[in-house]
């Protein structure tokens, strides 16, 4: 068993090399800009899924209401670029910190409630954020929104003049949620949030500050979902509030983190690769003008997945492979 | 100044009706199923298309076509809950949250498909005709969906309150398996408590068509109103859904009136969120879940 693990160990970080250098080289090979762009989108969603699934999936607090934080940190990089001209790169991460804060009261009332209503709450206050910025024109543009001035390339402004250098900017985000989630998912917080979703009521009643818990993993996943709301307006050169507020932001980040495989580190990624993948065929196949199609046929993979693969696609992968273990001590005792 | 509110009040108390045939489906299914049907909302839309279709290639009137639409969903409510939400009963709340939000996003996005997202109105004989009250006025299409409403709420309630399977739902909703152990078949009284609930989204829909657009996302309007009205109202309590969808038209009414066209869901998420903070276990009193 030992040497298994061991044998194990060595495999993934062989295989964590491998997949590092066929991403730092992948936009020195494809230089299509259509593919280079699905290629940011699945970059962009598979950190807004690790932000989302640090507190939905191991704390099971299923937020249906990130666009709060998406849109927040898009808005506080834009008014400061705009307003004061100051580089977005500070502006995100004064985002992260504007949305960090603004997690404290929106916890506050939203963890009163359990289950369900803790999800319709926070579907409640992203939708509401999103009426402000749309009512108050004074604030930020209301519903027209704004274009963000193309400055050409300008990589102190975050503006470059190739796709492939978004495309290092949100790898770096991406690798950036992967290790905060890995060091979480080996400290102390990382068993609390585990042991909060399995039973908040047990987790309590042994010790677990939980409202503590909820709190902080709410603040660190906020943060970082501002981020991704930075780059996305950056990338675009566009900002309103139903781009940035969007629900289907929301809705995204929970949808690739469930089919992935809820609480793991690599099932936002993973579910992230095969919706986005889905989702490029399907528009090349039938033309983008249907609409529609994209969100059923996510629908239906996300029924698929409830109903028969409640663990994701990690949870697949994880049995096929436990299977194959299972069998390899059985071929050795039958061949002397 | 006195009769603006007076007016606003109306509008709000009839629209209330309709919210509140939606929140009490929501809490229905809520107090017997213990689940929350995000997907609510697409029936309300369902029995709109429906109530559409048969006034405009047969001719049926809206309010009359309730007596197709209220049966089709109450069928497809015990499908639903026979083959879908049954898989997902338990202590976990991940799939049930996400089974219900992801059929309310597929009924959704293939209504967009079928329907396109053009809004669609039918038009009767009733539908531009008011009675007239010293200034007020009470347009007529709404009245006879509020009545409506209030009489299919009313009937519910005497179906929960005297019937056998009424009462076999009510224990079900208190503990189950008590229920269970004194015969109760827990499947059979959710698929009905479910088709039920189903039944009256359906007739909130039908009841809507004479002076409300269909359209696919029409069905996200009333359920963020019932989500709203549940928890004001306590989770769970059929009663206190209908007092705080009345309420909640007439604030959303007021709102429009006195802050401005769009604000009405302004006032509606100020409410939640001020229910949350001050009374989080909702007016009717009793305990959460």
């Amino acid at each position: 068993m030992g040497k298994d693990t061991d044998n194990a160990g060595k495999w993934q970080v062989l295989a964590l090399a491998t997949l590092g250098v066929i991403l730092l080289l992948l936009p020195q090979l494809v230089r299509n800009g259509f593919a280079l762009d699905i290629f940011i989108r699945i970059l962009l969603f598979s950190f807004l899924g690790v932000a989302w699934n640090l507190m939905g999936g191991y704390a099971k607090q299923l937020s249906l209401g990130h666009a709060a934080y998406f849109g927040l940190g898009a808005y506080t990089s834009t008014i400061m670029q705009i307003d004061f001209d100051i580089s977005p790169w500070i502006g995100m991460i004064a985002g992260g910190f504007v949305a960090m804060l603004a997690s404290l009261p929106v916890g506050w009332l939203c963890f009163r409630l359990r289950g369900p209503y803790f999800t319709i709450a926070t579907i409640a206050t992203a939708q509401a954020l999103m009426l402000i910025f749309l009512k108050f024109r004074d604030l930020a543009w209301g519903a027209e929104g704004t274009t963000i001035p193309n400055l050409g390339s300008s990589p102190l402004m975050m503006q470059f003049e190739t796709k492939a250098s978004y495309y290092y900017v949100v790898l770096g985000l991406l690798v950036l949620g992967l290790v905060i989630t890995w060091r979480i998912e080996r400290s102390w917080m990382g068993y609390y949030l585990v042991a909060i979703g399995e039973d908040e009521d047990a987790a309590e009643a042994i010790g677990v500050n939980a409202p503590r818990i909820k709190r902080h993993i709410y603040m660190i996943s906020a943060f970082l979902t501002a981020l991704a709301g930075t780059f996305y307006v950056q990338y675009i050169y566009f900002i309103d509030p139903a781009t940035a507020f969007s629900f289907n932001i929301s809705i995204e980040a929970a949808l690739v983190s469930i089919v992935g495989g809820i609480g793991t580190l690599w099932g936002p990624v993973v579910g992230t690769v095969l919706l986005e993948t889905t989702s490029a065929l399907l528009q090349s196949w039938l033309g983008s003008s249907t609409g529609g199609i994209q969100l059923t046929v996510y629908s239906l993979i996300l029924m698929a997945v409830i109903l028969w693969r409640p663990t994701g696609l990690m949870g697949l992968f994880n049995d096929i492979w436990q299977r194959h273990l299972d069998r390899r001590p059985a071929r050795v005792r039958t061949s002397p | 100044m006195l009769e603006t509110v007076a007016q606003a009040v109306i509008n709000g108390l009839l629209i209330g009706g309709i919210y509140a045939l939606v929140s009490i489906g929501v809490t229905l299914i809520f107090g017997v199923v213990k689940i929350v049907n995000f997907a609510q909302g697409e029936f309300v839309m369902i029995g709109m298309y429906v109530s559409y279709f048969l006034a405009t290639y047969f001719g049926v009137d809206p309010i009359v076509s309730l007596l197709v639409s209220m049966p089709a969903l109450f069928v497809i409510g015990v499908l639903v809950q026979h083959f879908l939400i049954r898989r997902v009963l338990g202590p976990n709340d991940m799939p049930q949250i996400f089974l219900t939000f992801a059929l309310s996003l597929l009924l959704l996005n293939l209504a967009l498909l079928l329907f396109t997202a053009n809004y669609r109105t039918v038009h009767t004989s009733y539908s531009d005709e008011a009675f007239h009250f010293g200034g007020l006025y009470i347009p007529e299409a709404k009245l006879i969906a509020f009545v409506v409403a209030m009489a299919l709420s009313g009937a519910l309630w005497a179906f929960l309150r005297a019937t056998d399977l009424g009462k076999a739902m009510r224990a079900a909703a208190q503990n189950r398996d008590v229920a269970t152990l004194m015969g109760i078949n827990p499947n059979r009284v959710f698929c009905v408590a479910f088709g039920a609930a189903l039944a009256l989204a359906g007739a909130a829909g039908s009841l809507l068509m004479p002076f409300y657009s269909a359209y696919p996302f029409v069905g996200q309007v009333f359920v963020l109103m019932a989500f709203v009205a549940v928890v004001l109202g306590t989770l769970g309590n059929v009663l206190g859904a209908l007092v705080a969808s009345l309420m909640m038209g007439i604030a959303e009414s007021l709102g429009v009136q006195f802050v401005g066209a769009d604000s009405g869901l302004i006032v509606v998420f100020a409410m939640l969120l001020l229910t949350l903070a001050f009374k989080p276990q909702g007016l009717g009193g009793g305990r959460m879940r």
